[in-house]
């Protein structure tokens, strides 16, 4: 399947390195994870957080919609101390590479990227850990949809 | 006040700052976190992952003395190298690695009282460089000491059923048998929720205070021989859901207490929870 462009590029990059390239990479995005967050008097379609039992620690993943102008969703997302390295860098590849993305394209996507990116034996023995993040924002982004058809009346 | 039995075995953030150059230690940092030790480590520290470097998941056990003598060599861990310990989460992997390089003979062991979040949260240096290590020679152990600090479910079974010491250190949700996995670890549960029949509970976090360092000797005491009735010359079987939890009150009562005969049943929980006819029971 198709993914979202800026997925594609991220995808591409994690897939042309050697995985001592890729760790390197994923240290680099999950340092990136403070730039996620909410800024200063932004407001969102949906909020949600929570601690779950499949992390150590509270996410917050925050979705905007821009279906007006085309300009698709956009995630912001809070990350507590202890949520783990491969967690953190996730989050940010996901907030990057979903970025102008349709929620019903959120929706659909499928998962096999995930080893693309962070190598098979990282998925291997992390494998709650690497799809996570990816499972929050779809379900924030089912949530949104099925506000919106309960509003239009669809 | 009484001392730890063994006070060697620990070193404190100071002393550790001192000896990062010292050549006849290796500095090894094991987490849970996989990626933690590339976000920054302490400076010459290598790191041996819990998993990748020291099981072999085709049979569910260790590598074998010819892979721990490449590991070490590879690491620059002589035979009398005196390997320092430490990792996150209270050091949960770093004694849980200690115990594997007992296990392969490796007695020469130390470990960073308060681990990695104590360096971490006293502001010392941390270093994303990873230094050029010479290979080493490293003999390749003659044989693993299973028999000395490792239980298999057979001798557990035994050990239950003898009505020998037996401690889970497991969540008290998991002991009573309300949850079937570790609070935050939902795919790694077991069908079967519960204990071992004749165990005790004694979640693992009992032994250390809030900054990740143990409890004194005498609260340690008052935990494990006062409290549970163990004894130093007695026959204990540690246990929690894959053996990490578990090496922590290893160390901590035969290091700390100096009891003599301690093992950890590595298979714990993953194991005896799903295998068919072992005895459980339910509740406190």
């Amino acid at each position: 399947m198709a993914y979202p462009p800026k997925l594609q590029a991220i995808i591409d990059l994690f897939q042309s390195l050697p995985d001592v390239g890729k760790r390197e990479n994923l240290v680099l995005f999950s340092e990136g994870t403070r730039s996620l967050e909410p800024k200063q008097g932004e407001t969102f379609d949906l909020e949600d957080v929570r601690k779950d039992e499949e992390c150590t620690d509270t996410v917050g993943v925050f979705l905007k919609v821009d279906n007006d102008n085309k300009r698709g969703v956009q995630f912001r997302m809070t990350l507590g101390p202890e949520v783990q390295t491969l967690t953190r860098a996730m989050s940010s590849i996901l907030c990057k590479g979903l970025q102008g993305a349709t929620p019903e394209e959120v929706l659909e996507l499928e998962s096999d990227f995930v080893p693309k990116i962070v190598g098979a034996e990282l998925v291997r023995q992390r494998s709650q850990t690497t799809y996570y993040v990816l499972t929050r924002m779809k379900s924030a982004c089912k949530v949104y949809l099925n506000r919106k058809r309960v509003q239009t009346g669809s | 006040m009484t001392s730890y039995a063994h006070p060697e075995i620990l070193v404190d953030t100071a002393w550790l700052e001192q000896h990062l150059d010292d050549p006849t230690i290796r500095l090894i940092e094991s987490n849970e976190d996989l990626l933690l030790y590339d976000t920054g480590h302490i400076r010459n520290a290598v790191h041996i992952d819990w998993r990748s470097d020291l099981q072999d998941d085709d049979i569910r056990d260790y590598i074998s003395p010819e892979k721990f003598a490449a590991l070490c060599s590879r690491n620059g861990i002589t035979a009398e190298t005196t390997c320092v310990f430490y990792g996150d989460k209270s050091n949960w992997w770093a004694t849980y690695a200690l115990w594997a390089f007992r296990l392969f003979g490796h007695t020469k062991v130390k470990l960073l009282n308060g681990g990695r979040d104590k360096w971490k949260a006293e502001g010392r240096e941390l270093t994303k460089e990873k230094g050029a290590l010479a290979l080493t020679e490293y003999p390749i152990p003659a044989k693993r000491h299973d028999d000395e600090i490792r239980a298999f479910f057979a001798d557990t079974l035994a050990h239950s059923k003898a009505g020998k010491p037996l401690i889970d250190v497991r969540s008290p949700g998991e002991f009573k048998g309300e949850i079937t996995h570790m609070p935050e670890y939902p795919q790694e549960g077991v069908l079967r929720g519960g204990h071992i029949p004749g165990a005790s509970s004694v979640p693992w976090k009992t032994a250390v205070k809030e900054d990740g360092t143990f409890k004194t000797a005498d609260e340690l005491k008052a935990i494990y021989e006062e409290g549970k009735g163990l004894k130093a010359d007695g026959d204990t079987v540690v246990y929690c859901r894959i053996g990490e939890r578990s090496s922590h009150t290893w160390f901590v009562l035969t290091y700390l207490l100096g009891h003599s005969n301690v093992r950890n049943y590595d298979g714990s929980w993953t194991e005896w929870g799903n295998t068919v006819r072992a005895p459980i029971k339910k509740g406190s």
